[in-house]
């Protein structure tokens, strides 16, 4: 019946259009609805490209029981019953929604549940089982096992043979049309997509794998597994180019949770311990033009022990500075280099410098990696990482290990984020195409309207006019290069509006990270705009002071009485030297707000440890522009 | 009516699918031929039965099973069935919770698998779309001037004061703070707004539509903080023909036949009942 179905669907699957600069319009659908592009991005797009759903292996076990339509249906805007009841609707809809389901053992986790126990031989397996018939919190134990098994390279093979080719073809099927039928050209773009959750030892090395294309294209190809001998990074990016050869279409990957790498994530040196080189530089940077920098699990901008003069460094760090993601290795402060965006920017320049390619020209998104087919992003409505920890009275101060070791504990978590993309149109082919120009930026939820463009001769007076033009034929907008230039420093324009229905603003900074002439990086945060400029001045370390606090813990609330509704300037670098190659890139600071755990108090009543975050400053963080004095 | 008329409506029949769905499951047990009545005390392994194990052995590990293995599943199975029908025997089915969940889920599924391959008329989505026109059309579209006079109490009295000024000129451009948002927008939607200007501003405004046009009004507060408004123009567009909304109509009648499916497959079971409820 269920093949039937997917027969039928292909059947009435859609012409997919084609972006071609140049042409006015595009064609949507069937019914021959034209699609718009404006001009330049005009508009700033919603959505988030990491979204689990019950065909995951470990969301399964997890509880979750929704699969890829009710997902695509909240991210849409309708009302959807969690899988605990709890009816959920998003109060703003999504503009996009990639379901990123583990590639390896692809729906496995249901077939075993279904399988007949007389089918099921392995001991281990058979244990899941039990577990997964005992009830919720049984079944979440495999996701331990699971976890804690793979970093030693132990998952029993039965388990990855229950996803056999024939039964994984037909559930990538089904799902691919599932998400074409939810993909209207012009109002929500629903992409086909996978992650590779390539994990050795446990250190955290997984992928987003996106597809700019619709079914035909995608059912020619079968999700890439991470298991395998001699399967790394490199074997997916030869997944992406035989995909792009084969059928004409595009992919790009999307890096995540660096933060629980232990440093292997932006390495000085190859995966396999050798140097460098231009070519590999060159192949990582054709496949992966972006990072999700923050997300449920810990945010992955910059890290204290790296940037020591960086006051607002140490956001969502606790708990993932403890080890890598099975908690099944340590972690010692050398590797935070290899985990942290900020360090990875500048890595990419030390390279670039060396080889003369620059292997992490890595734009930022934010995005969630929920495993409940929930993709809230809000601390007021915040659905947790998976199914076992929907809103309930014990999540916020409950043990919350995805491996077997102690450490990380429920608030850890964050209530983030999403990915913000700058596109001429709500299609496919142009949110790919922004996400490819790194035209994006990450914010942790909040929808805060960021704009950046450098270039040579932008002046205060363009604020009074149309700037967002004059960014784009005069400059160049976040994620791209600064053209040639005279010797002089760049001008940037710098603008930030509040989400509307949010928190004021406290500043906006520019991070720039610059080579010096022996080829080592160095980094600076400048506040470049921040709210009440007459009164806040900036003290004698430089540092312009802290904005203030409205939140009321015991209410959950905060009020606006503080910050700014929007920061705007034209910003010159103090400190440019053209000799040097650099990038720079903004970060937004919302006044402080309740983290989720202060809702879970208000709402439902939990009890919060003295001590733990409990109050937070949002943010957002948009792609660099690079200088090289060679362009 | 013809009789392919008759089998085309009685295809719509919900209870018709039910009945179906009933006649399917009896044959599939009628041809596994298993389900004896559980206080036999004979088990037969047949033919038949050893070559469904082997099936299925080798359609989950993608091999055939050894005589050792295919021995394995046989004494499995035998036991499988001995504790199965001691089980049923001892009555632990009736109040194992995990039991029951996973047979109403099995219940469920058969009732809601029917509408997933079913192809809808356009005259069903036709119903759909006049049933929720809210839904599918924009609703009313709003044209339409704004100027931003900042946060805060000063925001709103020089807002008062800045409507006084206004009525007398037309020259309002540059007027306010600069901020980032359209100063006129046309023929936008309440979702168009509400993504600019946020919630509370896109539902002041659409309370504004029924009051005379072309007159300043204020302040109205946004997420920003106090405007004066202009509305220029509200109407309600036609709503929108199927071809245009095709796609999400679909998907919803879908969603929606998929929950009916299942009411009424448990409403035809459920009148087959006598309930009586005896609350304390």
């Amino acid at each position: 019946m269920r093949k039937l179905a997917g027969a039928v669907m292909a059947l009435t699957v859609l012409g997919s259009c084609t972006d071609q600069s140049g042409t006015a319009a595009v064609r949507g659908t069937e019914a021959g609805q034209a699609v718009t592009l404006s001009a330049y991005p005009e508009q700033v797009y919603w959505g988030d490209t990491h979204l689990h759903t019950a065909n995951s292996l470990d969301a399964f076990a997890f509880g979750n029981r929704l699969g890829p339509e009710q997902a695509l249906r909240f991210a849409r805007g309708e009302k959807v019953r969690s899988t605990t009841g709890i009816d959920a609707q998003l109060a703003r809809p999504l503009d996009f929604l990639v379901i990123a389901d583990h590639s390896d053992s692809l729906g496995s986790t249901r077939r075993l549940y279904e399988m007949p126990s007389s089918q099921v031989t392995d001991p281990v397996l058979r244990h899941w089982q039990d577990l997964m018939k005992a009830g919720p919190r049984q079944s979440q134990k495999i996701i331990g096992e699971l976890m804690v098994l793979g970093a030693k390279g132990e998952i029993p093979k039965a388990y990855y043979e229950l996803g056999s080719e024939q039964a994984t073809r037909e559930i990538w099927t089904e799902h691919t049309g599932i998400v074409e039928r939810y993909n209207e050209p012009g109002r929500f773009t629903a992409f086909m997509g996978f992650e590779f959750s390539l994990q050795p030892n446990g250190n955290n090395l997984h992928r987003v794998v996106i597809f700019r294309d619709g079914k035909d294209k995608a059912d020619q190809v079968l999700p890439f597994g991470s298991q395998g001998a001699g399967i790394n990074v490199e074997r997916l990016w030869d997944y992406m180019d035989r995909y792009e050869q084969a059928t004409g279409g595009r992919a790009l990957a999307i890096p995540h949770n660096s933060n629980v790498s232990n440093g292997t994530m932006f390495e000085l040196v190859r995966p396999d311990g050798g140097p460098m080189t231009a070519a590999y530089a060159r192949k990582r940077a054709a496949h992966e033009p972006l990072v999700e920098a923050t997300q449920i699990k810990g945010d992955s901008e910059a890290h204290p022990f790296l940037s020591p003069n960086d006051e607002f460094a140490g956001y969502g760090v606790a708990g993932w500075e403890l080890g890598n993601i099975s908690l099944t290795l340590p972690k010692d402060n050398s590797m935070f280099a290899g985990e942290y965006v900020r360090e990875a920017l500048k890595r990419g320049l030390e390279i670039e410098a060396r080889t003369g390619v620059n292997p992490y020209k890595l734009g930022m998104i934010g995005s969630t990696d929920s495993h409940t087919s929930l993709a809230t992003s809000d601390d007021d409505n915040f659905f947790g990482k998976h199914t076992g920890n929907e809103p309930n009275t014990i999540r916020a101060m409950e043990p919350m290990n995805l491996g077997g070791a102690d450490g990380r504990i429920g608030w850890n978590f964050l209530a983030s984020g999403y990915a913000a993309v700058w596109a001429r149109a709500n299609t496919r082919e142009a949110l790919f195409d922004a996400m490819m120009r790194r035209e994006v930026y990450a914010t942790t939820g909040p929808r805060m309207k960021v704009r950046l463009f450098g270039g040579w001769d932008f002046t205060a007076a363009d604020l009074a006019v149309d700037w967002v033009k004059a960014g784009y034929t005069r400059g160049v907008p976040m994620g791209g290069d600064l053209r040639k230039g005279s010797g002089r420093a760049p001008l940037f324009i710098v603008s930030a509006l509040k989400d509307p229905m949010g928190a004021n603003l406290d500043r906006v900074q520019m991070v720039k990270g610059w080579v010096d002439a022996g080829g080592k990086s160095h980094e600076k945060v400048f506040d470049v705009v921040w709210s009440d400029m007459a009164t806040r001045k900036p003290g004698s370390d430089g540092k312009v002071p802290a904005v203030g606090n409205t939140v009321n813990e015991a209410k959950a609330s905060y009020a606006n009485t503080i910050g700014a509704a929007e920061l705007t300037t034209v910003w010159r670098d103090p400190t440019f030297d053209p000799g040097q190659r650099a990038f720079y890139y903004l970060r937004v600071l919302e006044i402080p707000t309740p983290r989720w755990v202060l809702y879970d108090a208000l709402r439902y009543g939990a009890k919060l440890d003295a001590g733990i975050e409990k109050v937070h400053q949002e943010r957002a963080y948009t792609s660099p522009i690079w200088y090289d004095p060679k362009s | 009516m013809t009789l392919s008329d008759r089998l085309r409506s009685l295809s719509h029949e919900p209870l018709a699918h039910f009945l179906l769905g009933g006649l399917a499951i009896f044959l599939f047990f009628a041809w596994r031929g298993t389900e004896v009545d559980p206080a036999s005390r004979t088990i037969v392994i047949d033919e038949p039965q050893v070559e469904r194990l082997a099936t299925q052995f080798s359609r989950t590990f993608r091999r055939t099973p050894t005589t050792q293995e295919i021995d394995g599943l046989i004494r499995d199975y035998i036991k499988e069935e001995v504790y199965n029908r001691e089980a049923l025997r001892l009555g632990l089915d009736r109040d194992d919770t995990v039991i029951r969940q996973r047979l109403r889920q099995k219940m469920e599924f058969l009732a809601r698998s029917s509408a997933e391959s079913e192809q809808p008329s356009d005259a069903d989505l036709q119903r759909m779309l006049d049933a929720n026109p809210a839904k599918y059309g924009s609703g009313a579209v709003i044209s339409f001037d704004q100027i931003y006079l900042g946060e805060g109490a000063i925001a709103e009295a020089r807002a008062k004061a800045l409507l006084a000024r206004l009525g007398r000129t037309d020259n309002w451009r540059g007027l306010g703070d600069p901020l980032s948002v359209p100063a006129s927008m046309e023929r936008a939607t309440q979702a168009d707004i509400e993504r600019q200007f946020g919630d509370i501003f896109a539902g002041e405004l659409a309370s504004l539509a029924s009051k005379p046009a072309e007159v300043w009004r204020g302040p109205v507060p946004s997420g920003f903080g106090a405007h004066l408004v202009r509305l220029r123009a509200a109407t309600l567009p036609q709503p929108p023909k199927l071809s245009e909304v095709r796609q999400q109509v679909e998907n919803d009648w879908r969603a929606a036949t998929i929950d009916k499916r299942e009411a009424a497959a448990y409403q035809a079971l459920l009148d087959g009942y006598t309930v009586r409820i005896e609350k304390p």
